[in-house]
């Protein structure tokens, strides 16, 4: 087993079992007589430049576009773009459309939460059968012994359950992922009775999923890793916008608006005090602490002491977590604490919450109910949708004029929690929740992957070039190239 | 305590029994274990959204491999996928090497590959202290592959990335390997169609592609030729069942693709007949300039 007597860098590139590309260096020494990490690194590395493709394009383009931010979580992304939309022209959409809307993103939690346990964390605790691509893996600190075969029987089990999610919600959706039914003014599906019936069925089914084996199983491993309700605690601040309206106002929400700040009680969320920090981000110190709506970036590098394409997002000033554990805390549904098990234990809870909800809502259908009002785009308007993704907040600032978008801007939940440290010096949520994680084989730092793994990280979502100023160069990497060239990059392809 | 082949094997036998597949697909679940040494893909991710590979976990059919877990135990070894993959770190980035020198494996390639900026704009994985870039990766890597699978249209064409102004320089596989690829298109592509590719890679009966590395098997009409809306009266709003949606800007007639006939999430669903528009996802020029130009059947 390797150990060390000095600080020490291990760098995990790529960090697998997560959406999209991240790199994490942790370094790791001895304090207080434990081998621990004593500092982390959050870096993405992917970015695409979704709104740069935005900028220019019909309004309506948005919610098939950025519904290709993320293909775990496309429905989050429709729902937020379609909602900008809505109060862009102050349009609201029929209650069918919102109900379906709930149901087709509740299918979608549901799949993306099973997902999450089974296929993407599970790994670091039980060992995968003796084959690509569950072997060759980490042998470390394995302590399931009798009941691991029947884990990974449930993760097989869990392969067709979170399918049968999809296809649950494709029955309004469309499809899944992408679902074409997201559109401002409402939704293209009717709510036909066999639709209904349907969705009835494959939810009984994914229920009893839920109650008799996702839930034990957490609780299973809880018991065998119960160390882990005291790792990867993280800086203690939590945020919510709030997801699944229960009615056409949108201010009741299944699970509310909220932020925790330390041991505050529930506190209320004013948009405003979102700001993007960029000292430590491959970004111009003159972009730095702007709001996301007058989010203006002039990429910079190289750039001393930067180290990320990530932002770092802060609510008056503090980084927050978010994600299913925030939301449970914030609506009064759970009040265990914060750690690596505190997180799969709220999210699999928020599973069966959302279950419970789908039931709901389905019998609130209106089968000859309306579920689409007619749309025009305004030709120039300032608007947002906040909502959450499975994996956490989720926000789309938009600005149209001339009839076409001028800035598009996302933040996703992975830039909340994969942040870089902010102006202040401050690490984001996963670096503060590494610092402290013991590691005993430097080999097999597999306590690392538990804590990057317990925020269900989506990268792909997290990274984006935003809309450069006038004249601004865009840059990656050790090379620039101005706006001009590579407009002409794009036109040669 | 590690599980066996067999024992998984069995795990799965159980989860077969649960869908109901008779006793004909189990034998074949049987033959997987006389082999053990099944052919090795490599899967990376470019420029990528992860949609492609959740649309693979879709996978359901009435014919052997049934699921994605059969896919993974009959058909395939597959040793490097991001998202499934046990290992993180220098061990994985290890088997992708160690699979390029000895060869003779499918790759393939979710989302595209970018190019400018030296391809800094993805890396693959560090190596001995290096950030390796995904173009790095993917030149070394086609380059001692047996064939080369394009999954979806950003691997095959760039797609979305690439729309203007293509903001990093995405360019497909082929463009980048100088190779023939085999492309599955769509935004995600059906899983049917992926393991449809794999499974006839493998025995090499992929037959013809047309001009654009698509299967002439999968890929050979317009979603608007097979669609069974297609003789109906115009859809003047979205939201009206059984109507025609070509006024609404649907794009089935100016996109091939199977969509009708495969159907979507075990066939509950698709784009048309949940009263929505063919966007046209599988097309070389995905996204295109537009979308939704017009979604009320209306210019006022």
């Amino acid at each position: 087993m390797a150990t060390t007597t000095s600080p020490i860098t291990i760098t995990i590139d790529p960090v697998t079992r997560l959406e999209g590309h991240l790199k994490v260096e942790v370094t790791v020494d001895v304090k207080d007589g434990l081998q621990q990490v004593v500092d982390a690194r959050a870096t993405g590395t992917l970015f695409r430049g979704f709104e740069l493709i935005l900028t220019n394009r019909d309004p309506l383009d948005a919610p098939d576009l950025t519904q290709r931010i993320c293909g775990v979580c496309p429905v989050s992304h429709g729902l937020a773009a379609t909602t900008t939309l809505e109060n862009a022209a102050g349009l609201v959409a029929p209650d069918n459309a919102r109900l379906m809307r709930n149901l087709v993103l509740g299918s979608n939690y549901i799949q993306s939460h099973i997902l999450h346990f089974y296929h993407l964390a599970l790994p670091d605790f039980v060992s995968g059968p003796d084959m690509p691509p569950w072997q060759p893996s980490w042998a470390a600190d394995k302590r399931i012994e009798s009941q691991s075969a029947d884990l990974i029987g449930h993760y097989v089990k869990a392969l067709e359950m979170r399918r049968k999610a999809h296809e649950m919600g494709a029955l309004f959706g469309g499809r899944l992922p992408h679902p074409p039914a997201f559109v401002p003014g409402g939704f293209t599906t009717t709510p036909r009775s066999a639709r209904i019936r349907k969705f009835k069925s494959y939810l009984n089914d994914i229920l009893g999923f839920i109650t008799r084996t996702y839930l034990p199983d957490v609780r299973l491993v809880a018991d065998h890793y119960s160390d882990y309700f005291a790792i990867g605690r993280g800086p203690g601040n939590l945020l919510a916008y709030g997801v699944f309206d229960e009615d056409s106002t949108g201010q009741h929400k299944l699970l509310r608006r909220g932020r925790i700040q330390g041991s505050s009680g529930v506190l209320p969320v004013d948009p405003n005090a979102i700001t993007e920090q960029v000292t430590h981000s491959w970004y111009s110190e003159q972009s730095n602490n702007r709001t996301p709506a007058s989010g203006s970036t002039v990429p910079q590098y190289p750039k001393a002491g930067a180290y990320s394409w990530l932002k770092a997002p802060r609510y008056a000033e503090v980084p927050c977590e978010v994600g299913p554990l925030a939301r449970m805390t914030i609506n009064g549904d759970y009040s265990s604490g914060i750690s690596v098990m505190d997180r799969h234990q709220a999210r699999a809870e928020e599973a069966l919450k959302v279950a419970e909800a789908l039931q709901v809502w389905l019998r609130q259908l209106q089968p000859s109910g309306p579920v689409y009002r007619r749309y025009s785009a305004p030709a120039a308007a300032t608007a947002s949708g906040l909502t959450e993704a499975p994996r956490g907040a989720l926000g789309h600032w938009l600005r149209i004029s001339g009839g076409k978008i001028v800035n598009y801007q996302v933040l996703t939940p992975t830039c909340w929690n994969a942040s870089p440290r902010d102006s202040a010096g401050v690490p984001g949520p996963i670096e503060q929740a590494l610092i402290g994680t013991p590691v005993s084989d430097l080999d097999q730092p597999v306590e690392v992957l538990r804590v990057i793994h317990s925020f269900d990280p989506c990268l792909s979502c997290a990274v984006h070039v935003m809309r450069p100023a006038e004249g601004a160069r865009i840059f990656a990497l050790g090379h620039y190239h101005s706006e001009e060239e590579v407009h002409e990059h794009g036109r040669s392809h | 305590m590690t599980i066996s082949r067999r024992q998984f094997l069995d795990l799965c036998k159980q989860s077969a029994a649960v869908l109901g597949l008779g006793a004909a697909h189990l034998a074949q679940l049987e033959k997987a274990l006389a082999n053990p040494d099944a052919p090795t893909v490599i899967w990376l991710q470019g420029s990528a959204c992860t949609g492609c590979s959740v649309s693979l976990l879709n996978r359901i059919s009435s014919t052997a491999p049934a699921t994605i877990a059969d896919v993974l135990i009959q058909v395939i070894n597959l040793r490097y996928h991001p998202n499934l993959m046990s290992l993180a770190g220098q061990p994985a980035a290890a088997i992708a090497e160690d699979a390029r020198a000895r060869g003779g494996y499918i790759l393939a390639l979710e989302g595209g590959v970018p190019t400018a900026f030296g391809g800094a704009a993805c890396w693959a994985w560090s190596a001995d202290g290096r950030d390796v870039t995904l173009l790095e990766a993917v030149e070394a890597l086609a380059a001692r592959a047996a064939q080369l699978l394009c999954v979806g249209t950003c691997a095959a064409w760039g797609g979305v990335p690439a729309a203007p102004p293509n903001p990093t320089g995405v360019k497909g596989l082929q463009a980048i390997a100088l190779r023939q690829t085999v492309n599955i298109a769509g935004c995600p592509p059906h899983p049917d169609w992926i393991v449809w590719a794999i499974a006839n890679m493998l025995t090499g009966t992929v037959g013809a592609l047309d001009s654009y590395g698509r299967p002439k098997a999968l890929f050979n009409r317009t979603v608007h030729d097979l669609c069974p809306r297609r003789e109906t009266e115009e859809a003047r709003m979205y939201g009206q069942d059984g109507l025609c949606t070509e006024e609404l800007g649907c794009l089935g007639p100016h996109t091939v693709g199977p969509c009708p006939v495969s159907l979507w999430n075990g066939r509950q669903n698709w784009c048309v007949d949940a009263n929505s528009l063919c966007i046209g996802c599988t097309n070389p020029g995905f996204p295109g300039l537009y979308l939704r130009r017009n979604t009320d059947g209306h210019d006022d």
